[in-house]
């Protein structure tokens, strides 16, 4: 059983594990989590790699954010899309790319996308599951262009198509009838826009918009919000209240800006012209 | 990690004939009018069953029921609803009144007190007086006469909205004024397209699709009902109340 | 003919559930009696309507499973509960005070509750606990008491009202059911007033709250009773009483609805806002304070622009 710790020291803080599975016990729920019930998907093309991703994150059945933005930056040419509980995806990623940088300044090469997937895996299965980031990484590095998936415990693939989150299976539905070796840019973006859009019309926990991320050995693009195909429709009536529709019951007024007067003396009055 | 122990023991499995199909239902009562609506999704988990699944259903020329919760048990219970009334009319010459109706839901629900429907109900049409009614119901049949009322999934987002655009709750009228009783048949309608566009944006389980039933009392013109595109009449009588349909598309996302 | 064979064979209700369960596993919720004018409650002469049970071994505990948010907020069905309601018996007759707030959880289902049953235009029940159970019930129960005039060719007393209302519920226990009812009239022998709960409890008694804000109502109540109230001071205590209430206990709220019984009838006396209680009062009605209920009583003395009474005079004195 851990034990409040004299040292504050790095990572995680257990402190509350006891008292929280108590409470838990007692039948009061955790807080929900904000998560990204998500559509993700990577896809190489011939020439480096895409990633795309949808733009809503939920609570429970309700849109917390209705154009999130769900593809994380690891290095210039590794990029990494975050899928489940959105603190856990957020932060891994951010550190993980901390952790890339730092990396890269000590050997003084350009680092591999290998490295991040090892450093994500290891992160990922020394907590058994419960950093809930199921994430899909891409990038190109001096060995070429690299898609993987992460899962939450810490398992990867490496696959030419990869999806992931609740919308999967409507994104994998696309890239397995479409999706070709060796595309162009233009067939690629199109394809892994399609994937998305299948994710966001008929998976609920996806939805509003594509985002598409472009990299090639020379160039990383990143296309947010690539298509907007849920634009938000105008609304019937304007709804706008009267001043005074609250009720209040008593009334302070005060001054915020308080005017001064200034009288010179002596000497020349400054010129204010 | 998986509780081991508990593993290692039986695990019981429990008799579970429902589920919950998402989408939302609401109506509202006007002077003279009667707005009852529902959205068209129908989904179970993070899918979607279908787009188009009606949840509301003309019951006379002047009742309107919409069902929300489990869509099997609701689609039951609309059935025998519709079977009970056609009864009615072979053996009274005439169609139940819309208080009727009411009462006759509420015992249908409370009959399955020990197996309840998974239902929420909103009844809405023209009494009898001529005045537009909203009924709602719980699951085993305790029901209200009200002004509006919102059901199912968003109903948590779309009723504290109606209870301050019809209402007034929360909203103090100017010096020398009060607010309406009743609004005009064109507002209502707005509120109601509005409440969905806003649910459909901020609840995963509304969208697809809008379906509103106006209810007219008997005699009313169609005053107000001009710049709505595409209504449909689907009365069934003559010099009766009117009933009509609007539908609207919402986002599929 | 089954029907007919069930109303006799079978003396206990729930007995009789069993049975007509195996005759209603094809359909049905009514007999080919609900074809003519019977569609409702259909014929009493087929006794007690019957019910439909779910298949299972235990139909009580299938039902606890789906319906009892206490065990598990996330079950499906929420059954609408919290309440206060209250009923006492005076000099002048009965007071019944209730609050029209119906909780699913912690979502406040409805503000207009009407949880006075309007049994006759002599008998009131109160609503607490299920208000399916209640409104059915007691909708059922006013068929009963008119049934009773008819064959006796004189009123039914407050007394055997309440008793057939906790028979009836007595023959259902264990079964789900959830009420706690007052059951308020003026008869033969006077005002009177019962309390009939689903558990088969039924008590006779001058006073009664029922419901998750009784304890608050109580509280005003016990230190403001006594028999020789007069109307205006007893409805201004059963109105203060249910405001105490509504402002407390978070499952009771909204409104109060007042009522009079007396000797030729009850009496609808009003609906009060709660929020305009505390702030307002009850505005020009009989046992009126004339001033909010709470909100002066609070905040007088917390500003320098509005200071307690005797420090605003000692300032004056000092000038």
């Amino acid at each position: 059983m851990p034990s409040a710790s004299p040292f504050n020291g790095p990572g995680f803080d257990f402190t509350n594990q006891v008292r929280n599975a108590f409470i838990l016990e007692k039948g009061i729920p955790l807080p929900k989590a904000t998560s990204t019930g998500t559509t993700i998907v990577g896809c190489l093309f011939n020439g480096g790699v895409i990633l795309g991703a949808d733009t809503r994150a939920t609570e429970g059945p309700i849109v917390a954010d209705k154009n999130c933005e769900k593809i994380h930056y690891i290095t210039e040419s590794i990029r990494c899309c975050g899928a489940g509980t959105a603190a856990d995806t957020e932060f891994t990623t951010a550190s993980i790319s901390s952790n890339m940088e730092l990396h890269a300044l000590s050997t003084g090469r350009q680092p591999r996308v290998v490295t991040a997937m090892t450093m994500l895996k290891q992160y990922l299965f020394r907590y058994q599951g419960h950093v809930g980031a199921a994430l899909v990484l891409g990038g190109v590095d001096s060995t070429g262009s690299h898609l993987f998936t992460v899962a939450p415990h810490g398992s990867t693939d490496k696959l030419p198509y990869v999806t992931m989150g609740s919308g999967s299976l409507a994104a994998m539905a696309v890239f397995e009838s479409y999706w070709k070796a060796d595309m162009e840019r233009e067939e690629a973006i199109a394809l892994v826009t399609a994937a998305i859009s299948a994710g966001i019309f008929n998976d609920l926990g996806s939805g509003s918009n594509v985002d598409v991320c472009v990299i090639t050995a020379a160039h990383t693009e990143m296309l947010r919000n690539y298509s907007k195909p849920n634009e938000r429709v105008e609304k019937e009536r304007a709804y706008r209240f009267r001043p005074g529709t609250t009720a209040w019951k008593s009334e302070e007024i005060r001054k915020l800006v308080v005017s001064e007067q200034v009288t010179p003396i002596g000497g020349d009055a400054m010129d204010t012209d | 990690m998986p509780d081991m122990a508990a593993l290692a023991h039986p695990q019981q499995r429990q008799f579970n004939p429902y589920s919950e199909n998402g989408g939302t239902i609401l109506a509202i009562a006007g002077a003279d009018f009667s707005v009852i609506a529902g959205d068209t999704r129908q989904s179970e988990g993070y899918s979607i069953q279908t787009r188009y699944a009606p949840k509301v259903f003309r019951l006379t020329d002047r009742a309107v029921l919409a069902v929300n919760g489990f869509a099997a048990d609701g689609n039951m219970f609309v059935k025998k609803v519709k079977q009970r009334l056609e009864w009615y009319r072979h053996a009274h010459a005439k169609d139940m009144p819309l208080r009727a109706i009411a009462r006759l839901i509420q015992t249908m629900l409370y009959a399955r007190r020990f197996f309840p429907y998974y239902v929420y109900n909103i009844l809405g049409g023209i009494e009898e007086d001529g005045t537009g009614a909203v009924y709602s119901f719980d699951p085993v049949g305790s029901y209200e006469r009200e002004a509006c009322r919102a059901a199912g999934a968003a109903s948590s987002l779309v009723q504290p909205f109606l209870d301050n655009q019809i209402y007034f709750k929360n909203q103090r009228p100017a010096a020398g004024t009060s607010h309406p009783a009743h609004l005009p048949l064109p507002t209502v309608l707005s509120i109601v397209i509005d409440s969905f566009t806003s649910a459909t944006e901020r609840h995963i389980e509304v969208g697809d699709g809008l379906e509103m039933y106006v209810v007219l009392a008997k005699g009313r013109t169609l005053q107000g009902l001009e710049g709505i595109r595409g209504m449909q009449e689907l009365t069934a009588t003559e010099d009766g109340e009117r009933v009509f349909i609007v539908r609207r598309d919402l986002k599929r996302d | 003919m089954n029907t007919f064979v069930q109303r006799f064979a079978e003396s206990s209700a729930t007995k009789q559930i069993l049975a007509g369960n195996a005759s209603v596993v094809e359909d049905d919720d009514f007999s080919d009696a609900a074809w003519g004018s019977e569609a409702g409650f259909g014929s009493l002469a087929k006794g007690v309507p019957s019910f439909m049970i779910p298949s299972v071994p235990d139909p009580a505990s299938f039902l606890r499973l789906h319906t009892d948010d206490h065990a598990d907020p996330s079950c499906r069905i929420k059954i609408q509960h919290g309440t206060t309601t209250l009923a006492f018996r005076f000099q002048g007759g009965v007071i019944v005070a209730v609050d029209s707030r119906a909780t699913a959880g912690s979502y406040v289902a409805s503000g207009t509750v009407k949880k006075v049953i309007e049994i006759n235009p002599y008998l009131l029940g109160t609503m607490a606990g299920g208000a399916a159970d209640c409104q059915y019930w007691e909708t059922y129960l006013g068929m009963h008491c008119r049934l009773h005039e008819l064959r006796n060719r004189e009123r039914i007393s407050v007394s055997a009202a309440s008793k057939y209302l906790s028979n009836l519920v007595y023959s259902y226990k264990g079964m789900g059911l959830s009420m706690g009812t007052m059951i308020c009239g003026w008869d033969k022998t006077g005002p009177a007033v019962f309390y009939v709960d689903s558990d088969g409890t039924r008590l006779k008694g001058d006073l009664f709250s029922v419901g998750s804000g009784s304890t608050f109502a109580y509280g005003v109540l016990d230190q403001g009773y006594r028999w020789d109230l007069t109307d205006a001071e007893a409805q201004e205590l059963g109105r203060r009483s249910i405001y105490a209430a509504g402002h407390r206990d978070a499952f009771s709220g909204n409104t109060c609805n007042l009522y009079h019984v007396k000797e030729n009838g009850w009496e609808f006396i009003g609906n009060y806002d709660i929020t305009s209680l505390h702030y307002d009062g009850p505005g020009n009605v009989a046992g009126s304070p004339g001033h909010g209920y709470g909100y002066e009583l609070r905040v007088e003395g917390h500003s320098a622009s509005n200071p307690p009474p005797e420090v605003a005079q000692a300032i004056t004195a000092e000038a």
